[in-house]
């Protein structure tokens, strides 16, 4: 069965909406005209554009998406906060939305007292949250705290106190907006443990995040929304994947117009224009290579990878290092070094020509979108010349796997009876 | 309306701990605390008593007792109307962040007046004790004086917390608006006062007028209130709460997003 079913629902925000305040003059020359309130069409904002979803019972979906692009109003229809504008929606079951925390919290009450409040607004009765207070206040590790009111708290207690009432609602259906990250690390994976449970006991939950590893991880399915539709819906390692190739794409269509458009930037920079502090060198071109030699923009993990930086030296430099570092194609570093660190002995002084090579034997990485900085610098980290982020490679293989890094290794079963050999499933 | 007072019923645990809140919020911080919700009215009355009992006599006889039955339904009445109206348009924690039932909150804040105003109800008792004006059997009438005070109360909050949503003017009108009607209305004077010819349609259009005269017959001139212009103001009552319901449900899908 289908826990919510969305029906081509499109919403529309009336742009008098955002400016609000009528004036009491216009309206009371349009009463005297007798006007239709309604303004043209024009005036709306379209925030949904004919949105159609299913989500069956127990599914844990993940929706993903720019910002504006219609994520949050999707969760607040399925809410029932607003009503959509067109379309239909269904749902099948108690429905609890995190969408803020703290709803109706009150500064001068007690947490005890708020929990209390909070957890009738959220659709519990009142003999259900005193059967719950001491679960709930054990959860939120608030200690004596728990009788002070709840102005005095930091946010951080202040938002486990929250998380804590709304999560021991016990709802079937769990809308969640991007919090999921609550408090320090601590309380963070605790709170991830709360969600794992209702994931076990089959809820169903819509989450809405920019954390795009956790979809990956921890969602049944992913629906990327953009400028109110639904662009792709699906297994979430594919939409996440397409969601990245088109903010790489918008990213990359932004990177290049800026350099190639002389009359925006009026200032002129340097080639590769990173404010460096001297020209002394210059990072002419870099390739990277596949096992064979080959440039390659697609690489596999269980192979090598050679970087050939060919650089170009007005003098003879004696104080000069090379830095190579590798990027997630959403931003996180995945390994980085230069030659100094590593006490790599360099000709010096330098060739005024020349191409260095920095060679990784096996790439080890899952498959995904990198991007590579390389920059030669002196001792002090003062750069000579930068090429940041213009390499980028793919890295694909039939294995799938997840994480930041895949290393060598192998399967093996042991029987415990000792009559069986081991037997590899390399 | 009907469906309007059936959620009511069916949020009623919400509107009770709602009330209950906005009760203890009130003197909250404060030293004497909840006792405020006593030291206010009986302070009103030392300051009334003062200036109406000493400086300018009245007429009437006991008047501080005649002016404190028509007061304190009247404070009900205009708190309540005068919260009432940002009831709605105050409370975008609620409206935007969860789902939650919008005809709660007027009805909260009649709510939470009524506790207050119930409340101060032993002090004019003893005020009438005081003055040796006893409380008679008529008494009994009260609660339906009550009863149609609070629906015509009901009515007119539905009303302006579901326009003052969209025109936030209301608030500021209605704070005058309350303050004409308050002399319009007798409660600082009996409506025998009022020129004959003006007094029946006085009672016609102004309903809080035959309310206001109703709790008078009945605490301070001890015989029972003319029932037929207190039941046409019931008739009126459930009209206009019919109305105010249809334009409240009309508009409270437009409320998250336009608070």
């Amino acid at each position: 069965m289908d826990a919510i079913v969305i029906e081509n629902v499109t919403k529309h925000f009336r742009k008098s909406t955002i400016q609000r305040h009528t004036t009491f003059k216009t309206e009371l020359i349009r009463w005297i005209r007798r006007q239709r309130r309604r303004p043209p069409p024009q005036n709306f904002i379209q925030s949904l554009n004919g949105v159609t979803l299913r989500i069956p019972q127990g599914t844990t979906i993940g929706f993903i998406g720019r910002n504006g692009a219609g994520k949050s109003t999707l969760l607040k229809i399925i809410t029932g906060i607003y009503t959509p504008t067109s379309g239909k929606v269904e749902v099948n079951g108690r429905i609890s939305a995190l969408l803020d925390l703290g709803a109706g919290f009150h500064p001068d009450f007690s947490g005890r007292e708020n929990i209390l409040i909070n957890g009738i607004i959220l659709g519990m009765s009142r003999a259900e949250i005193r059967a719950r207070m001491q679960t709930i206040i054990d959860f939120s590790e608030l200690g004596d705290f728990i009788d002070e009111p709840v102005r005095t708290y930091s946010s951080g207690m202040y938002m486990r106190l929250a998380f804590s009432v709304a999560t021991h609602v016990d709802p079937n259906i769990l809308l969640i907006d991007e919090i999921l990250a609550v408090g320090d690390e601590h309380f963070s994976r605790k709170s991830r443990a709360k969600m794992n449970e209702f994931k076990k006991t089959g809820k169903t939950i819509v989450l809405v995040t920019h954390d795009l590893s956790t979809v990956e991880t921890w969602c049944d399915q992913a629906a990327w929304i953009d400028g109110g539709r639904i662009r792709s819906v699906g297994v979430p390692r594919d939409v996440v994947a397409q969601y990245r190739d088109a903010v790489e794409l918008g990213e990359a269509a932004v990177a290049n117009l800026t350099p190639d458009n002389p009359a925006v930037g009026a200032t002129p920079t340097s080639p590769s224009g990173n404010g460096q502090a001297h020209f002394a060198l210059h990072l002419k071109h870099v390739q990277l290579l596949d096992q064979v030699g080959r440039e390659a923009p697609t690489l596999d993990p269980n192979h090598s990878l050679d970087v050939a930086i060919e650089f170009e030296a007005s003098e003879a430099l004696v104080d000069v290092g090379f830095t190579i570092r590798i990027y997630h194609s959403h931003g996180m570093q995945v390994f980085g070094t230069n030659s100094f660190i590593e006490s790599v002995e360099l000709p010096t002084p330098l060739p005024r020509a020349g191409v260095v090579r920095f060679t990784i034997e096996r790439l080890g990485l899952p498959a995904g979108t990198y991007l590579m900085d390389v920059a030669a610098h002196n001792r002090a980290g003062v750069d000579y010349d930068s090429n940041r982020g213009v390499c980028s490679f793919k890295v694909s293989s039939k294995m799938q796997g997840t994480g930041v890094a895949r290393p060598t290794h192998r399967w093996s079963v042991v029987s415990d009876s000792s009559d069986n050999v081991a037997r590899n499933l390399e | 309306m009907v469906r309007n007072l059936r959620e009511l019923y069916k949020y009623r645990a919400l509107l009770w701990s709602l009330t209950l809140r906005e009760l203890k919020a009130r003197y909250r911080g404060s030293v004497l605390g909840f006792l405020w919700t006593f030291l206010n009215p009986t302070l009103l009355m030392v300051t009334y008593a003062l200036v109406f009992g000493v400086f300018m006599k009245s007429p009437i006889k006991n008047y501080v007792f005649f002016l404190f039955v028509g007061l304190l339904p009247w404070t009900f009445f205009s708190n309540s109307v005068g919260m009432g109206a940002s009831a709605i348009s105050d409370r975008r924690d609620l409206l935007t962040k969860v789902r939650f039932p919008p005809q709660v909150l007027p009805a909260t804040v009649i709510l939470t007046n009524l506790c207050n105003y119930l409340l101060s109800m032993p002090l004019m008792f003893a005020l009438g004790i005081y003055f040796g004006m006893f409380p008679s059997w008529h008494i009994v009438a009260y609660p339906i004086i009550l009863a149609i005070q609070i629906l015509f109360t009901l009515a007119l909050v539905y009303f302006v917390s579901a326009v003052n949503v969209a025109f936030r003017d209301l608030q500021h009108i209605l704070t005058n608006i309350l303050t004409f009607w308050f002399f319009v209305t007798p409660v600082l004077y009996s409506s025998a006062t009022i020129p004959a010819r003006f007094r029946e349609a006085m009672m016609l259009v102004n309903p809080m007028a035959a309310v206001m005269t109703s709790y008078q017959a009945v605490f301070y001139d001890h015989h029972l209130p003319a029932a037929g212009s207190l039941a046409l103001v019931g008739v009126e009552s459930v009209v206009l709460l019919w109305l105010a319901s249809l334009v409240f449900n009309h508009r409270r899908e437009d409320f998250a997003e336009l608070v």
